[in-house]
C-alpha cells in the first residue's frame, strides 16, 4: 500500500511538472505577427557570444520586435530547419563562416533581400551578387610565428609552410576546424586539387605535432617552445594580447603575427561572419532593419569588440588590439568558394592524413 | 482461471520498446537508405579502418584502466579497514559527475605544454619543449584515460556491490581451507563477482564509445568524430548515421559477448546469509598503501582536475552571464528525463523476467540508443519532426528532447535494476505465483519493492547522465531553454576556457548531490 501511494504522489508530481513545462512561459513563434503583438524575429545562430545578447537586446530596446535566439552548431542549424521544412520559425540566419551561409543558400533555405542600403554599405566581395547573405563582420586566417625564428619574408606565403625548412615547426589544429575547411577551400580553388593536396600533404610533414585543441593552443605551443609556427585566427591572437592574465600576455608579446597570401599579390584569406534571410521569413522589412543594425556603429561595435573580429563597415571603431595587426590586403576570390569546396576540402585533409 | 492476459500485457513493453527504439532505429535506417554517396566510398576506403581500429584501442585502453582502478578499489574497500576507508567508499563515485569533455578540458590544461607542469619543468631545467619527452595526453592512450577517470565509477559500483553481496559462507569456507588473501580475491572473489563488474564495464564502455567532445579536443579520431565530421564538414548527415552503425555493431558484441559469459557463470546466490563479509584490518603499512591507493585514484580522477577549473576561474577572473536560469532548465529537463527513462527502464526490466528473448532484445535496443552519440539520436528526432511539419519549438522541442534522453540513457537505468533482480533468489518469484500472484498484483506486491533499491540507483545515475549530455541537447532545446552543458560548450568552442568552467563545476555541482545520495544509498544496501 505504501509503494502505491508512494508512485501515485511520484506519478502526480511528474505530471505537474509536465504541466508545468508546457506552461507558456516560452511562448511559440509561430503565427505571432498580429496587429498588436511586437514583431517578432526568430534568429538561428551559430555564435554564442555573450556580447551578442547584448547586442539582440539593444535592438530589442531601440525597436518594437522581440528576438528569439536558437543558438547551435551551423550543420545542426541547417538540419533543423531542413526538418522543420515551411513551418520553421527562422527568420534569420547569423554564420560565422562563409562556407555555411552557402551552404544554407544551396539547400534552398535562404531567400535574397534585394536592400540597396545593404549593397552600399557592404563591399561587393563580403555579400552574395544575388542577395542570399550579407557579411557584417571580418575574420581572417593567419600565422602566429616566433619572431626570433622567422621573417616575414620567410612566411610570405601560404605555400611556404610547405618549405622543408619548415620541418617539425609547424602546430595547427584538427582539419575538421571550418576555419581551416576554408582555407583549404580557397587554396583548391587557386591552385587546383591536386597540388592543394600536396600542400597539405606537405604541411602534415612539418609539423611539429598531431593537430590538436584550438588556435590559441597552437599560439600558446609557440611561446613554449614546441614549434614556432602556428596557423591560427587573428582575434585568438589579438585576445591573447589583450587578456587579463600576464601570462597571456607575454604569450602574444613574444610571437608576431601576420597575414600570408597564396602567391605574391594575391591578397590573403578572409572569411566573415553573415547573415542570411530565411526563405520562410516574412517581415522582410524587419529582417533589413535588424542586418542594417548590425552594420550601425552600435552593432559593429559589439559584433566585435569581444570577439576581436574586424568590423565590416570603414570608418566603424577598431576593437581594442587589432591595431597591432599587420595591413591586411584582401583575396578578391568570392566567398561562395569556401561552401562550394568544403567536402572536397575535408577529402583532401584526409587524403593527406592531417587529422 | 485462464489466463487471457498474456498477449494484452505485452503491449505496454512493446509500446515503450518501439518508443525507446525509435530514435536511433530512424537515424540508422535513413543512414542504410540514404548514406551511400561519393561521402560513403571516400570514408569506407580511406578512413573506417583507422576510426574503428582507434574507437577500439581507446575502448580496450580505457577498459583496462577501469578494471585497474576499479576493481581493486571495491576490494580494499568492502573487505579490510584502512584510514579514510568510509569516506573513500563513497568519495570514488564522485567522478561520475564529470562530464567527459570537462575532463578533457582540464586534463589538456594540465598536462598540455603551455600548462602548469611542463611549465614548471622548463622554468626549472631551463629546457625547451622539444628537449625532454612528457606523456602526451592529446593520444590514443591520453583520451582512454580521460574517458576511463570519468566511467571507472560504473565498474566501481557494480564491483562494490558484487564484492559486498558474496555469502560470508563462501568467504569463510575459503578462508578454512587455507587460502591467502590473495587466493580468495582470484579464486573466489573475482569468479563470483566478475559477471556484474562486466556488466558495469559494458556500460562503461558504451558510453565512451558514444563520446565526441573528448576525443575531438584531444584530436583522436575515433568513430565518434568521424561521424560528426561526415556530417558537419561533408554535410551529409545521412552518411553521419550509416557510420554509428558501427559503433552500435561494437555496443552488441560487447553486451552479447558479457551476456554470454554471465550466463555461463552466473551465481544464484540462495543464501539468506547476505550480510557483507566482516572487514579484516591490515597491518599499518598495508593500511596506509591502501589509503595511498584511494587517495591517488581520487586526486586523479577527481581532486587535481577540479582544483584546475577553479584555479583557473579564479585566475583570469572569469566572469559569465546569470548561470541561475541555467540551472533551472538543466534541472527540469534532468527531472523530465529521468522519469520517464526511469520508467521506460522499469518496464525493459519487468518485461525481461518473462522471457529471455525480450531480455535480450529489451537489452539490444536500449544498448543501440547508449552507444549511439547524442547527435545521432537528435538527427533521428529531426528526421522525425520532418515528418510531423512541426517547428523545432515549445512543448514539441522538449518532447523530443526528453524522448531522446529516454532512447539514449534507458540502457544506464536497466542495468543496475536488472543487478538488483539477479542477485535475488529465483524461488521468490516462484513463491509468488504459488500464492495466486500475478499480473498486476505480482507487480506491486512483490517485483515494485523488490526492484525499488535498484530503481533508486538507477533514477541517480540517469539523472547525473542527463545533467551531463550536450549534443542531443544543442540541437533540440527549446528557444530559451540553454542548460549548463550548452553554455560551457560554447564558452569552450569560443575557446575562452576560463568562463567556460565556471558552468562546468555547476554540473559538476548539480550532479554532486545525487551522486553522495546514491554513495549514501549503496552504503545502506551493504549495511542491511
Amino acid at each position: 500500500m505504501i509503494c502505491k501511494t508512494r508512485l501515485i504522489a511520484g506519478l502526480s508530481l511528474l505530471v505537474g511538472a509536465v504541466a508545468a513545462c508546457s506552461s507558456p512561459s516560452e511562448p511559440t513563434t509561430t503565427a505571432e505577427t498580429t496587429e498588436t503583438a511586437p514583431r517578432v524575429l526568430t534568429l538561428y545562430s551559430s555564435r554564442h557570444y555573450d556580447s551578442d545578447k547584448e547586442l539582440y537586446a539593444m535592438f530589442e530596446a531601440e525597436t518594437d520586435a522581440r528576438l528569439e535566439v536558437r543558438e547551435a552548431g551551423a550543420s545542426q542549424l541547417l538540419e533543423t530547419m531542413r526538418a522543420e521544412g515551411d513551418q520553421s520559425p527562422a527568420d534569420i540566419i547569423l554564420a560565422a563562416d562563409a562556407g555555411s551561409l552557402w551552404r544554407f543558400k544551396d539547400a534552398g533555405l535562404t531567400q535574397a533581400l534585394p536592400s540597396e542600403t545593404l549593397e552600399s554599405l557592404i563591399p561587393a566581395n563580403y555579400r552574395a551578387a544575388d542577395g542570399h547573405w550579407y557579411g557584417v563582420a571580418r575574420r581572417m586566417r593567419g600565422i602566429a610565428y616566433d619572431p626570433t625564428r622567422w621573417s616575414a619574408e620567410d612566411l610570405a606565403t601560404w605555400p611556404t609552410l610547405a618549405m622543408e625548412d619548415k620541418a617539425g615547426e609547424i602546430c595547427v589544429r584538427s582539419s575538421s576546424n571550418i576555419y581551416n575547411l576554408s582555407l583549404m577551400g580557397e587554396l583548391i580553388h587557386r591552385l587546383g586539387a591536386e597540388a592543394a593536396q600536396a600542400w597539405a600533404t606537405a604541411v602534415v610533414g612539418n609539423m611539429a605535432r598531431n593537430p590538436q585543441g584550438g588556435d590559441t593552443d597552437q599560439i600558446r605551443a609557440i611561446a613554449a617552445g614546441e614549434c614556432s609556427i602556428a596557423i591560427t585566427n587573428h582575434y585568438y591572437w589579438v585576445r591573447l594580447s589583450t587578456s587579463n592574465s600576464d601570462a597571456d600576455q607575454q604569450v602574444a608579446a613574444s610571437t608576431a603575427f601576420l597575414f600570408p597570401e597564396f602567391s605574391e599579390g594575391s591578397g590573403s584569406h578572409v572569411n566573415i561572419t553573415g547573415a542570411a534571410v530565411t526563405a520562410t521569413a516574412d517581415d522582410l522589412a524587419l529582417a533589413e532593419e535588424f542586418l542594417t543594425y548590425l552594420l550601425s556603429e552600435t552593432g559593429q561595435t559589439y559584433l566585435t569588440r569581444e570577439t576581436k573580429e574586424l568590423p565590416l563597415i570603414d570608418g566603424a571603431p577598431l576593437p581594442e588590439g587589432v591595431d597591432a595587426l599587420p595591413a591586411l590586403s584582401p583575396s578578391d576570390t568570392a566567398l561562395d568558394i569556401y561552401g562550394e569546396n568544403q567536402a572536397e576540402a575535408q577529402r583532401l585533409f584526409d587524403l593527406a592524413g592531417w587529422n | 482461471m485462464p489466463r487471457f492476459t498474456p498477449s494484452l500485457s505485452a503491449i505496454p513493453p512493446s509500446l515503450i520498446i518501439g518508443l525507446v527504439g525509435l530514435p536511433v532505429c530512424i537515424a540508422l535506417y535513413a543512414g542504410l537508405v540514404g548514406g551511400d554517396g561519393a561521402t560513403w566510398d571516400h570514408i569506407l576506403q580511406n578512413r573506417l579502418m583507422p576510426y574503428t581500429l582507434t574507437t577500439l584501442l581507446t575502448l580496450f585502453i580505457a577498459a583496462v584502466i577501469m578494471l585497474g582502478l576499479a576493481v581493486p578499489a571495491a576490494w580494499i574497500v568492502t573487505q579490510y579497514e584502512f584510514p579514510g576507508r568510509n569516506v573513500f567508499s563513497w568519495a570514488l563515485i564522485l567522478p561520475l559527475a564529470m562530464p567527459g569533455y570537462v575532463m578533457a578540458y582540464a586534463w589538456a590544461d594540465l598536462m598540455g605544454v603551455s600548462g602548469p607542469l611542463q611549465s614548471q619543468i622548463r622554468d626549472v631545467t631551463g629546457l625547451s619543449a622539444r628537449d625532454y619527452w612528457f606523456p602526451n595526453l592529446f593520444s590514443t592512450p591520453g583520451l582512454a584515460f580521460v574517458l576511463a577517470s570519468t566511467l571507472f565509477p560504473y565498474v566501481y559500483i557494480t564491483a562494490r556491490a558484487a564484492f559486498s553481496m558474496q555469502t560470508r559462507a563462501t568467504l569463510e569456507a575459503a578462508r578454512s581451507l587455507g587460502a591467502s588473501p590473495l587466493d580468495l580475491f582470484w579464486r573466489v572473489a573475482l569468479p563470483v563477482a566478475l559477471p556484474a563488474i562486466l556488466g558495469g564495464l559494458c556500460l562503461a564502455l558504451m558510453e565512451a564509445a558514444a563520446d565526441y567532445g573528448a576525443a575531438d579536443f584531444l584530436g583522436v579520431q575515433t568513430l565518434g568524430v568521424g561521424i560528426v565530421r561526415s556530417w558537419t564538414s561533408f554535410g551529409e548527415p545521412n552518411t553521419a548515421a550509416r557510420l554509428a552503425l558501427m559503433l552500435v555493431c561494437i555496443a552488441f558484441v560487447f553486451l552479447i559477448v558479457a551476456r554470454l559469459y554471465q550466463g555461463k557463470s552466473g551465481v544464484q546466490q540462495t543464501s539468506t546469509r547476505w550480510l557483507t563479509p566482516e572487514r579484516s584490518a591490515l597491518s599499518p603499512s598495508m593500511a596506509w598503501l591502501a589509503t595511498l591507493l584511494c587517495a591517488t585514484i581520487l586526486l586523479l580522477c577527481f581532486v587535481a582536475p577540479i582544483a584546475r577549473l577553479m584555479w583557473l576561474a579564479v585566475e583570469t577572473e572569469a566572469r559569465t552571464t546569470d548561470l541561475l536560469p541555467l540551472l533551472r532548465s538543466t534541472l527540469l529537463l534532468g527531472l523530465f528525463g529521468t522519469a520517464l527513462a526511469l520508467c521506460a527502464a522499469l518496464v525493459f526490466t519487468l518485461a525481461a523476467k518473462r522471457s529471455r528473448a525480450l531480455r535480450m532484445g529489451t537489452r539490444l535496443i536500449a544498448a543501440a540508443g547508449y552507444a549511439a552519440p547524442g547527435a545521432v539520436l537528435g538527427l533521428g528526432a529531426l528526421f522525425f519532426l520532418r515528418e510531423t511539419g512541426q517547428p523545432l519549438a515549445g512543448i514539441v522541442a522538449v518532447a523530443l528532447l526528453v524522448w531522446v534522453y529516454v532512447s539514449r540513457f534507458t540502457s544506464a537505468g536497466v542495468e543496475p535494476m536488472q543487478a538488483t533482480l539477479d542477485r535475488l533468489p529465483k524461488n521468490l518469484d516462484l513463491a509468488a505465483q504459488s500464492l495466486g500472484s500475478r499480473g498486476l498484483r505480482q507487480f506491486w506486491q512483490v517485483d515494485l519493492p523488490l526492484i525499488l533499491p535498484g530503481a533508486l540507483a538507477a533514477g541517480l545515475i540517469l539523472f547525473v547522465e542527463i545533467l551531463k549530455e550536450l549534443p542531443a541537447t544543442l540541437m533540440l532545446r527549446p528557444f530559451g531553454w540553454d542548460t549548463l552543458a550548452v553554455k560551457a560548450h560554447a564558452y569552450a568552442t569560443d575557446e575562452r576556457l576560463a568562463q567556460a568552467t565556471l558552468p562546468s563545476l555547476m554540473i559538476v555541482l548539480a550532479g554532486l548531490f545525487p551522486v553522495l545520495l546514491l554513495s549514501w544509498r549503496l552504503n545502506q544496501g551493504e549495511r542491511k
